[in-house]
């Protein structure tokens, strides 16, 4: 790379404003990458933290959280399943609620049994099942909203009331913090009457026959036709880790926003290199010419020019991390959803210094049309 | 002989718009000879160049460098003839402009995929120091006047001790006395490293420093003479 270094301090305001074009690429991919991230860290934590490899809803096409329904016949049922080695019933429910405080609140109420594996582990206070009202909060609603081991939630509507016994990690489903409740608390919410029921009176038996759906953890080697058999068998649809995450509110349109997002940066890094190095091989064609004629071989001047390009790129993309990661760092302090992962981030660097590149070969390849006749003054 | 033509044709174009631009050409220069070309404009004196440093195919004919026979080279092997046997001097503004005077001669140790060691830099600004530009070996092309440029365009010949040196209308953007001295200094260049030299030109006041004139009109070379006895037409079309 004789001639390219010595090119890049040569003509260092050109390559300047290049570096800082490739920099803001960069910048936006880093940031889009951990903000993407974020994203789906906010829609789909309590998802991602399930242990579990499955989920059954009640049978739909298109099955949703809000809208499932299963019968305790068909939990019981599934539970005695071959394959099926773990199996939790769980309810899910979208309320608004009050806080002690008198605060509104969206949340999303999980009923789980007390004890099982599904359920977080508390930050501090103490587990479920210690009393029939306890819940765990997700932690944004601890800093977010102020609420505090010992207040008390109630839910909107049903009038419910709740009383807050630990803080789990952040954990949401659909952008809404979730309130992990015992099953029976949860049954009770959602299909027992406003306000519980009557005084010296208890609940029928039919209110807690009901969850939304199962968390499911299966044999590997499960095939998709038993799954189906059981499926069709039980009148359940069974999704597996990815597609239950798609089946989120909103999780799908967000991750192909961001995807289509990137897809056009990757283009537009490639097209903005591209040009870029078309035009400085246009303005080199008698340097090229007079080089060749010296007895450079089209190799030597394309690894040259190659080197350049990488080196330009090598640059913009540090600055443009850099500055991304610095940003992303305050964009995560302030609370907004911004999630660092490495491997992706670095993912989308190469595959950004590889669209760029790409570009930029397609430009430099004119060298090998040069004809060195031109450092004759002669016509190629 | 360092460079020998037998009989090169060049056809240039197609057609009705075929032109010869060198016609049944014979030429031979010896090692450490300098042999001018002289001829007016369109005449072929860089086509002449141009198939002797191999960057032009002729149509029908033979070229030796040496013993090498380089109408038979593939491309890539013309390449690496150019690299390593011939020297190039060209119109005053054939420098790298990114390259400073020391470094448009390293650049050619550094295509022969060698990194300059410290013995290709005492090569090179013994070179540059030969024509006076030791000094200024740290300045780019456009802090060099056009004299300057041509200086270090051919100490850059002379990098890689080559067999047969091809110098392109040297006095070209030069004024008289800068033009004179240019040539003196190739002159001297030539018959000191003993290398076979080509200089196309259509000045006339550089004839005396050659060691024969060839007279080249229409791609065709009509005569041998020397110097002092180079015929008034041809004299009078180059001055044209």
């Amino acid at each position: 790379m004789f001639i390219a270094l010595r090119d890049l301090t040569y003509a260092r305001g050109r390559f300047a404003l290049m570096a800082l074009v490739i920099a803001l690429i960069a910048f936006l991919m880093t940031f889009l990458t951990g903000l993407a991230a974020g994203l789906i860290k906010n829609n789909i934590s309590g998802l991602m933290e399930l242990d579990i490899t499955h989920i059954a809803f009640e049978m739909d096409d298109k099955p949703t959280y809000r809208n499932t329904m299963i019968e305790r016949e068909q939990w019981e049922e599934w539970a005695t399943q071959p394959g099926v080695k773990r199996m939790e019933p769980m309810g899910h429910t979208v309320f608004t609620a009050r806080t002690q405080k008198d605060d509104p609140l969206e949340l999303v109420l999980w009923g789980l049994r007390p004890g099982s594996l599904i359920e977080p582990e508390v930050l501090e206070g103490s587990p479920l099942g210690g009393t029939q009202e306890g819940v765990i909060v997700s932690r944004l609603l601890a800093e977010r909203d102020g609420v505090e081991i010992g207040d008390r939630i109630t839910l909107d509507r049903v009038l419910t009331e709740m009383e807050v016994v630990g803080i789990a990690e952040e954990r949401n489903i659909g952008h809404i913090p979730i309130i992990y409740a015992p099953l029976r608390k949860w049954q009770e919410a959602t299909y027992g009457p406003p306000g519980g029921p009557a005084p010296g009176e208890e609940l029928p038996d039919v209110v807690f026959d009901f969850v939304s759906i199962l968390a499911l953890e299966l044999e590997e080697d499960i095939s998709p036709e038993q799954l189906a058999a059981i499926d069709d068998e039980l009148v359940t649809t069974t999704l597996d880790r990815s597609a239950f995450y798609a089946a989120s509110t909103g999780y799908i349109e967000e991750v192909r926003t961001v995807q289509i997002i990137q897809v056009f940066l990757f283009l537009i890094s490639a097209v903005v290199i591209g040009a870029f190095f078309s035009i400085w091989t246009i303005q080199r064609t008698k340097e090229i010419g007079l080089v060749k004629a010296l007895g450079a071989a089209n190799g030597y001047l394309l690894r040259d020019a190659l080197g350049q390009a990488l080196i330009l790129m090598a640059i913009g993309v540090f600055l443009g991390l850099s500055l991304g990661l610095w940003s992303g760092q305050a964009f995560m302090e302030s609370g907004r959803p911004f999630m660092f992962e490495t491997d992706k981030i670095i993912q989308a660097m190469v595959l950004l210094v590889t669209a760029g590149l790409l570009g930029g070969a397609l430009s430099i390849r004119k060298i090998t049309a040069v004809d060195p006749i031109i450092a004759l003054g002669q016509e190629q | 002989m360092s460079l020998k033509t037998e009989a090169v044709t060049l056809l240039l174009g197609d057609g009705d718009q075929q032109v010869k631009a060198l016609d049944q050409v014979d030429v031979q220069v010896a090692a450490g000879e300098l042999v001018v070309v002289l001829g007016p404009s369109g005449a072929g004196k860089s086509s002449l160049l141009a198939v002797c440093g191999g960057l032009r195919t002729p149509t029908s004919g033979k070229v030796w460098i040496g013993d090498i026979e380089i109408t038979q080279l593939k491309p890539s092997e013309l390449t690496r003839l150019r690299l390593e046997k011939i020297g190039f001097v060209f119109q005053q503004s054939n420098l790298v402009p990114s390259l400073t005077a020391l470094d448009q001669l390293l650049l050619l140790v550094h295509m022969q995929g060698r990194r300059p060691k410290a013995a290709d830099r005492e090569h090179a600004l013994a070179l540059l120091d030969e024509v006076g530009m030791a000094d200024k070996q740290n300045r780019r092309g456009n802090q060099l006047s056009g004299g300057e440029r041509q200086r270090v365009g051919i100490a850059r010949a002379f990098m890689t001790e080559p067999t047969l040196l091809l110098v392109d209308e040297p006095t070209s953007m030069l004024d008289t006395q800068r033009g004179g001295q240019t040539v003196e200094l190739l002159r001297r260049a030539c018959h000191d490293h003993k290398v076979a030299t080509m200089m196309v030109t259509h000045d006339r006041d550089v004839l005396s420093q050659a060691d024969r004139v060839v007279e080249i009109r229409d791609g065709h070379l009509s005569a041998f003479n020397e110097p002092a006895t180079v015929s008034a037409g041809a004299v009078a079309d180059a001055a044209h």
